[in-house]
């Protein structure tokens, strides 16, 4: 059973499920780390999703779509910004607020343009089609046929986790981006505007999480239905957490969550054990608690997240 | 003299006229009216007209935001329907004829679970905690009220409240585990309460299968027997002949509970304590008030409630427990909560807003052959008012700081002025 063609499936299998999680997770680290509390990606998910198939259906081409799904949850995330950096509201009030109107958004529009709610149109050409095996590196047994025989979008979240990371801790712009987060009052002294450092970090969590909802309607299905993040933007939440603040740290715990993801689809399928099929399902679920209420102690969060910044402007 | 026969005749009016009203008699409405008239009369006899104008003034002012943000939300949905092509006048014609008279049975039905789920979340909400995993809370409550009401040999009368603990504690329990997480290593809730939400959605069809589901429906793994008839709750129908027949007494029970949680709240040591927490926890730390044991306290009454929400469909409505129960309510049952800005009190009232707008949403939707569609309307606008009233609070905060930025404009100009004055001198 534990055969080398086994252990292929589960890694390969692993990286696609926690491509989703990976993507939202280390934009959510980015959108924390300038200080801001983003609970939202649930519904920035929804979003992202919805536009990519809505986009890769009209059009039929799914490149588009990715586009579309890519900007609108940027464009949507910018609610949330402009709510909770704007207008000072709470975190946590503001990003529940948006996952119920993602949801409401959505379904509307999909009435309106597909005429039903519940799953649209298969679309005519998804990007699980474009599987890409990268030369050399997908000839090494196991490992390289897992990470590097992949579709765009997984390769997508590798070349983000690298990216981002870099952009975090060696640019100047992710050192005020972290500045934000940490101390904002001492960002603002040296004429650094934290709103806006802050309204980045919640978009390229957007941006992020919108492409992780692409994923999910246009790479690893052909359409979209509603509620198919299925609470990925929560979990994704725990990798980051789990990851410590830091992107690779979300990675790992994302990739980690992904693996439980896939063992239970395994586990369902070859029945290990005669267990009704539920107990598999909820095992990532459980495994999410586990993982938030172990590692939380070791990790910290920046220490201004989730706290309100404003300026008081005199007037002279 | 007067005044406690007044007060209890305001109390029996009141109550009555609730009663009354939530049952289809309309006419209980004048009940109420009479109630709030003559309250507002006994102020005055008791404290003068001042006390009188400022009550007023008082209630005309929590009453401007609610107010606003419906009317706002009407106006929008308004024009996302001429948008996408349908006539408002008809829709919000249908919408309200069949949420408020038509189909009002149906708006309460819908609001009673969603009062127990608003106020569990509101609840949480007062101790600084964010209980978004109501949902998982809700089906533990359903299948504990099912469990009890199929096996276990309860004598009538003590049938309805011990399922209705037993309920309560079972959604109680489920939230233990985020609530020790949150006062031993900090685990946020929202992630712990909302996995375990998950959870509980994948455990109740393991449980009708296990209780063998009905045969007699074609639908059998996935609904439990009916529940014998001593474990149901009364229905309107038992003392008001004219009342809906579907129409159960849980929303009666849903308001008890909302008074009672805001007496726990706001007359007890235990809901300043945990009020204290929700407000600022370094200072509640600071007087001594355990932050560690309120959050704990809070979480799991916060479970308690939302389970209640399952025993209302249980006993209440399906009298079975379905695999796909209605979900939803605890989801909702957030929105209900921040439309009530956490007040338990004006949960009551936002409950039945939005069970009225699910229902008239339902039958527009069944009369104006647009079908789906509208409805989805209908959740726009409920979206909509969440959102004015966000825009109410932010707006009040730019004027306060505006206002209090005058001020000190003003007192620096006077400082200034004073100073003129007194180097003159």
């Amino acid at each position: 059973m534990f055969t080398l063609e086994f252990l292929t499936n589960l890694l390969s299998a692993t990286v696609r499920l926690s491509t989703p999680i990976t993507l939202a997770a280390i934009g959510a680290t980015i959108c924390e780390r300038s200080g801001i509390v983003n609970i939202a990606m649930e519904g920035i998910m929804i979003m992202g999703a919805f536009f990519a198939a809505i986009f890769a259906y009209t059009t039929g081409n799914p490149w588009i779509g990715l586009l579309a799904g890519v900007a609108f949850g940027g464009i949507y995330s910018l609610l949330h910004a402009f709510a909770t950096v704007t207008l000072h509201l709470d975190h946590v009030v503001s990003g529940a607020v948006m996952n119920v109107l993602a949801f409401g958004i959505t379904r509307f529009l999909m009435v309106l343009i597909i005429g039903h709610p519940g799953t649209t149109p298969a679309i005519p050409m998804g990007l699980g089609r474009y599987r890409f095996a990268i030369p050399i590196l997908s000839d090494i047994p196991v490992i390289g046929r897992a990470l590097f025989n992949q579709t765009p979008i997984v390769y997508l979240g590798f070349i983000l986790v690298a990216f981002l990371t870099w952009f975090l801790f060696k640019t100047k712009t992710g050192l005020h981006i972290r500045a934000a987060g940490e101390h904002p009052l001492a960002l603002e002294t040296i004429g650094v505007s934290v709103y806006k450092m802050r309204y980045l970090g919640v978009f390229i969590s957007g941006l992020a999480s919108g492409l992780a909802g692409a994923y999910l309607s246009i790479e690893a299905n052909v359409s979209f239905t509603e509620g198919m993040s299925a609470g990925r933007g929560f979990i994704a939440l725990a990798a980051m957490i789990s990851g410590g603040w830091h992107p690779i740290g979300a990675f790992l715990a994302a990739l980690f969550f992904g693996f439980a993801d896939a063992l239970q689809v395994r586990f369902q399928v070859l029945r290990v054990v005669r267990l009704p099929e539920e107990l598999f399902i909820v095992f990532p679920y459980l495994v999410t608690v586990i993982a938030v209420a172990g590692l939380v102690r070791r990790s910290r969060p920046p220490k201004a997240v989730g706290k309100d910044f404003m300026i008081e402007r005199s007037e002279d | 003299m007067m005044a406690p026969v007044l007060l209890a005749l305001i109390v029996i009016l009141g109550a009555a006229g609730t009663v009354l009203y939530l049952a289809s008699y309309f006419w209980g409405g004048l009940l109420l009216i009479a109630a709030i008239v003559l309250h507002v009369w006994r102020v005055g006899l008791l404290k003068g007209s001042g006390a009188v104008r400022e009550l007023v003034r008082r209630s005309l002012r929590s009453a401007a935001v609610p107010v606003f943000g419906i009317v706002m939300a009407i106006l929008l949905g308004g024009v996302v329907m001429i948008f996408s092509g349908y006539n408002p006048f008809v829709a919000y014609g249908a919408l309200f004829y069949g949420g408020l008279a038509r189909n009002w049975h149906i708006s309460v039905l819908n609001a009673a679970p969603l009062i127990f789920t608003a106020l569990s979340v509101a609840f949480a909400f007062k101790a600084g905690l964010f209980n978004i995993g109501a949902e998982g809370q809700y089906y533990l409550g359903a299948m504990a009220a099912a469990a009890l009401s199929l096996y276990m040999p309860i004598p009538g009368f003590l049938a309805i409240p011990v399922i209705f603990l037993a309920a309560g504690l079972a959604g109680a329990a489920w939230n233990i585990v985020p609530a020790y997480l949150k006062m031993k290593t900090g685990a946020h809730e929202v992630i712990t309460t909302m996995m375990l939400a998950h959870v509980a959605r994948y455990l109740s069809p393991i449980f009708i299968r296990a209780f063998g589901g009905d045969p007699s429906t074609s639908t059998h793994p996935y609904v439990t027997t009916r529940i014998p008839e001593h474990t149901m709750l009364l229905r309107f129908r038992a003392f008001l002949p004219e009342a809906n027949a579907r129409l159960h007494t849980g929303i009666i029970l849903a308001i008890l509970v909302a008074l009672a949680v805001y007496y726990l709240l706001y007359r007890t040591s235990m809901g300043f304590e945990i009020r204290a927490v929700g407000e600022n926890r370094d200072a509640a730390r600071a007087q001594g008030i355990s932050v560690g044991r309120n959050i704990f306290r809070a979480l799991l009454i916060a479970g308690f409630l939302a389970a209640l929400a399952g025993f209302n469909q249980v006993n209440g409505l399906d009298h079975r427990l379905f695999e796909n129960l209605q979900a939803g309510y605890g989801w909702n049952g957030i929105s209900v909560a921040l439309l009530a800005g956490g007040n338990p009190v004006a949960v009551i009232f936002t409950g039945l807003l939005w069970g009225t707008l699910d229902a008239g949403g339902q039958y527009m939707s069944r009369t104006t052959q647009t079908p789906g569609a509208i409805v989805e309307i209908v959740k726009g606008i409920i979206l909509f008012l969440i959102v004015a009233r966000y825009i109410y609070t932010a707006f009040s905060n730019w004027r306060k700081r505006r206002r209090s930025r005058a001020v000190n404009v003003a007192t620096a100009a006077a400082d200034a002025a004073g100073g003129a004055v007194r180097g003159e001198g």
